[in-house]
């Protein structure tokens, strides 16, 4: 971007006049973008920076709303203007890119040693790029299939645990003896089929992304990559198990077919039994259960939520101390229960309130060992590769339109044409 | 007679049809907005919540700073109108009565313009309205507005100027009347219809907006209606949707009265008077 | 100034005292207002935007950015992808924007009739305009919803079957979406012809009907030679809107199901704000300037002849 910078400083000497410093004395402040969504959450929020700003008045923190749903192109434009807020809430997939780009701090030498400690190795992971941490992974959550208990009784299928889940054949077994006419074993929101599909596929043990002894990552769509497709391509077309026609649905979109008896379990996030427990009608019955499981046990791909602070930032290392007061154990643990998600600390993971069996808080919080970095969020041109090699591919595979050795050959194929322009 | 009344009856079925296509989207904001979310969540919804509520609204106001956020699209909307019309119709007036080379050139390029992506112009956009310090501004919004709805209300009043006559000007000018005299007393109220609509355009365009407000505003005190909606919007398209709609629903109805007032003008026919006298 | 000072060019349509007056060096400050911030915040940045296309620009502040020629726009021309993303914009445009239009003209020469609650009435129609489009987006995922969505209810209740999956369906996808289009910008269309039949000298249209002329031949030779600048320019302007749009989509089907829905603009915004290719995508946009330009002078050339018939 140096050139661009220097071809508009012409333009800029043209339109304006010159920018004077911004002198700030008194109390530093500092803007935390947050995306915090569930009413509880925000009020957690707030309630956290508030309760900062009061005990430390030399540095402000002023809250502000911020969206999931444009937040990568309003950061982007913000970083590119040098205006981006100081402390930043987003999710680790997110977050390659503008680690890449270097507008977020390295945080390695600033965030105190509990805050590192407290937190999994294998965690850090996700926001670490290039072995320098861009964020502090403190909220994730696994995907699990929320279950009309009812539906479960009267089929007299096994109840999985996180101790003894379902396989993937299994959960096929299964959700053929629990559909009927007009009524499915399973709905499956496919919006987005590439993260759900690669996420669920470590259970099989399928990576796809293979980086070689040249440091060059490629596509490899092996047997223990087709485990989870299959299942889900074979409950569509073949047991009609599935209906086709949420493929392309949200998760939220699927929750009045599972409350009016229509599917029997939907493969969800953590998060979603929020709307669950709000919407569901009176004396409808639900439950979590684990994902199904496969070769490598009941591991899935996350991509946690994040805080990061801006490379541009004059006042970081504030920044990294109300980081780290935010997620003290005791307030991680508020701010997981507001989100309905899981804290990553492991001294907030042991909470009580995270292991009732109310609202299945229990079997979620079972499964938090089990997490791993999503693969290959952080692949140069991961991006383009879902968008335009993987997400068609993979709908028109689940849909029937194509087969499995085409999907195989797309993906690895002009998969790999996009992947090898990142890498040159 | 009777075909007459046939075609009368004609006219408002298909004038129904057009208003049930147009407007049943309104509804059903409002049959969302007044449900509570147990019913949202229900496999057979029905038109008529079967138990209306106003918590959504209730909720909504609660959860955003609503009111805050439309009285600053209101200014935004209104000062994009005003400023739109004014800078749009003098220009729009010698483009159309000074057919050059150079004029024609002008209405292409502010056409042209509008067909490159606006998310490469956005950044450039920024950084220029960075240096003029009209970041996190409420009036450096209204000036980008102006800008955005600048080539519709070219377009449309440069056609309005062409369809009345210059005759009439003419007639203006034997009569001894001055060039702006003319200007103004003759061929700017003509030119109301023309006027009325590009406003209502530009105030809708600006109510509208969402991603520009999203990018140059930071404060939380500045920001705007669309971009305070989306906040009911969480990851994967999760959707607080009852709030939502309520929000939603009654966001809609500002544009829909701005234009029931408006409709008069856009339709008042001075041109056939004025074409008598 | 002195070019514009000089006389117009001769041609038929300008002549009169009141067009040379007109003609004065007055005329620039009639363009000024609107031309200072269009300059600077518009062809500036947009300028800037084409320049772009020339180099690799890319996101973040690591690389530097090199001037690359063309090379951009030759790797566009092998990019199927971008090529059939571009067929896809141009059924999109032409299937919103032609029924869009027609549409238009039917409800404003309907609102321009003197029925009974016409103020409600067209109150009423420009309810989809001045919904944000978010909320638009929202709306039409709920309409189209399998399970509960109002059209495969209404379908059920009609005893057509059910269950189509409009937005995720491979075939019904893009029809799916371009009707969102054409109810979206239905409004705006109809309130600019709506505005320009305001232009149209009732003198002529009754003296037409009491010759006995039908409807279709009053519209033929009264309505339409007035209407048609309005018309032309709001056709443009939708062509190049509906080429332009992507957000509508984006919401509803994010360009799935198997990239059925992927618009170019989409494409370009993906390139640019997802994969953070400023340079590439600024060549699409290039691409998009270039047809449209070529698309808005063939309307240019009618709208002159249309302006010499008058």
């Amino acid at each position: 971007m140096r050139t661009r910078a220097t071809a508009l400083v012409v333009l800029l000497l043209l339109l304006a006049g010159c920018t004077a410093p911004d002198h700030r004395d008194g109390p530093v402040t500092l803007r935390f973008q947050s995306l915090a969504w569930q009413q509880e959450s925000v009020t957690a929020t707030k309630d956290l920076v508030k309760e900062w700003n009061t005990t430390h008045p030399d540095v402000k923190i002023e809250y502000v709303q911020g969206s999931w749903d444009s937040v990568h192109d309003q950061l982007l434009t913000a970083f590119e203007g040098g205006e981006a807020p100081d402390i930043i809430h987003d999710a680790s997939d997110d977050l390659a890119d503008f680690a890449h780009g270097g507008y977020l701090a390295d945080l390695t030498a600033l965030l105190p040693a509990r805050l590192k400690a407290g937190i999994p190795r294998g965690t850090w992971d996700t926001a670490t790029f290039d072995n320098r941490v861009y964020g502090v992974p403190f909220l994730q959550e696994p995907r699990v299939l929320i279950a009309d208990s009812a539906r479960l009784r009267a089929a007299k299928v096994r109840i999985p645990t996180p101790e003894h889940p379902w396989s993937w054949p299994e959960f096929r077994e299964v959700t053929r003896a629990l559909s009927g006419p007009g009524r499915y074993g399973v709905a499956w929101p496919l919006k987005e089929p590439v993260s759900a599909t690669l996420n669920l596929s470590l259970s099989a043990g399928g990576h796809l992304f293979h980086r070689g002894a040249d440091g060059k990552v490629t596509v490899r769509f092996t047997e223990a990559d087709a485990v989870v497709p299959r299942t889900i391509h074979d409950q569509v077309t073949v047991d009609h198990s599935a209906p086709s026609a949420t493929l392309g649905s949200g998760g939220s979109d699927t929750l009045p077919g599972l409350f009016g008896g229509r599917y029997a379990m939907v493969p969800l996030g953590f998060s979603y039994r929020q709307q669950v427990a709000q919407q569901a009608p009176e004396g409808f019955r639900w439950q979590v259960l684990p994902a199904p499981a496969g070769a490598d046990g009941l591991t899935q791909g996350v991509s946690p939520q994040t805080l990061s602070v801006s490379a541009d930032c004059p006042h970081k290392e504030e920044a990294a101390r109300f980081l780290d007061f935010l997620l003290r154990p005791r307030n991680m643990v508020r701010l997981a229960l507001g989100d309905w998600m899981l804290p990553t600390g492991t001294e907030a993971l042991k909470d009580p309130a995270l292991h009732t069996a109310e609202d299945g808080w229990a079997t979620g919080t079972a499964l938090a060992g089990r997490l791993r970095p999503a693969p290959a969020q952080s692949v140069r041109g991961y991006a383009e590769w879902k968008d335009n090699v993987a997400t068609p591919a993979y709908q028109e595979y689940y849909s029937g339109a194509i087969g499995l050795t085409e999907l195989r050959e797309r993906l690895e194929k002009d998969g790999n044409l996009v992947l090898a322009r990142y890498q040159r | 007679m009777r075909a007459r009344r046939t075609a009368r009856a004609g006219q408002y079925a298909a004038l129904l049809g057009y208003l049930l296509f147009l407007a049943f989207p309104l509804l059903w904001l409002l049959s969302t907005a007044l449900k509570p979310p147990r019913e949202l969540g229900s496999l057979h919804p029905t038109w008529i919540p079967r138990h209306p509520t106003l918590a959504n609204v209730r909720e909504a106001f609660a959860e955003q700073p609503l009111a805050h956020a439309a009285l600053n699209s209101l200014l935004v909307a209104l000062a994009t109108a005003v400023v739109a019309v004014l800078i749009a119709t003098p220009a729009a007036y010698a483009l159309a009565r000074r057919r050059t080379r150079l004029t024609r050139a002008a209405t292409g390029w502010v056409v042209v313009s509008q067909a490159f992506p606006f998310v490469l112009v956005i950044i450039p956009l920024f950084l220029v309205l960075k240096n003029l310090r009209l970041i996190d501004s409420l009036a450096g919004l209204v000036l980008v507005y102006t800008v955005w709805a600048l080539p519709f209300a070219l377009w449309m009043l440069t056609g309005h100027v062409r369809s009345v006559p210059a005759e009439l000007e003419e007639a203006a000018a034997v009569d001894g009347a001055g060039r702006l005299r003319t200007l103004v007393s003759v061929t700017a109220p003509l030119l109301a219809p023309g006027i009325a609509a590009t406003a209502l355009f530009a105030f809708v365009t600006a109510w509208n907006e969402f991603f520009f407000a999203l990018v140059l505003l930071k404060s939380p005190g500045k920001q705007t209606l669309p971009v305070v909606l989306t906040h009911f919007i969480g990851a994967e398209g999760m959707a607080d949707l009852g709030p939502l709609a309520a929000a939603a629903f009654l966001a809609t109805l500002p544009s829909v009265a701005v234009f029931a007032l408006v409709q008069r003008r856009i339709t008042s026919g001075l041109l056939a008077g004025a074409v008598k006298s | 100034m002195t070019a514009v000072a000089e006389a117009p060019p001769a041609r038929p349509g300008a002549r009169g005292p009141a067009r040379r007056q007109g003609a004065g060096p007055g005329a620039w400050f009639l363009v000024l207002p609107a031309l200072v911030p269009v300059l600077v915040l518009s062809v500036g940045p947009l300028l800037y935007g084409i320049l772009l296309a020339f180099t690799d620009a890319q996101s973040g502040r690591t690389t530097a950015t090199r001037w690359i020629g063309a090379l951009n726009f030759r790797d566009l021309l092998h990019d199927t992808l971008f090529w059939e993303s571009f067929r896809i914009g141009l059924v999109w445009a032409a299937g919103v924007t032609v029924p869009q239009f027609l549409l238009a003209l039917g409800l404003a020469l309907l609102l321009d009739q003197d029925l009974r609650l016409r103020g409600f009435a067209r109150a009423l129609a420009i309810v989809p305009w001045a919904m944000p489009e978010v909320v638009v987006g929202i709306m039409w995922r709920l309409v189209y919803h399998p399970d509960v969505g109002v059209l495969n209810e209404t379908l059920r209740d009609l005893g057509l079957g059910g269950g189509r999956d409009w937005l995720s369906g491979l075939a019904t996808a893009l029809p799916a979406v371009i009707v969102v289009g054409v109810w979206a910008g239905l409004p705006q269309t109809t309130v600019a012809l709506l505005a320009g039949l305001q232009n149209v000298p009732r003198e002529l249209h009754e003296a037409a009907a009491v010759d006995g002329a039908g409807a279709w031949r009053r519209f033929r030779a009264v309505t339409w030679p007035t209407l048609r600048p309005v018309a032309l320019a709001i056709t443009a302007l939708n062509l190049i809107w509906n080429l332009n749009s992507f957000a509508l989509v984006y919401v509803l089907t994010s360009g799935g199901p198997g990239g059925r829905t992927r618009l170019p603009m989409l494409f370009a915004y993906e390139e640019a704000f997802r994969y953070g290719q400023f340079g590439y995508a600024a060549a699409m946009g290039c691409v998009l300037v270039a047809v449209v330009a070529v698309l808005l002078a063939v309307f240019l050339a009618g709208r002159l002849r249309g302006g010499a018939e008058t």
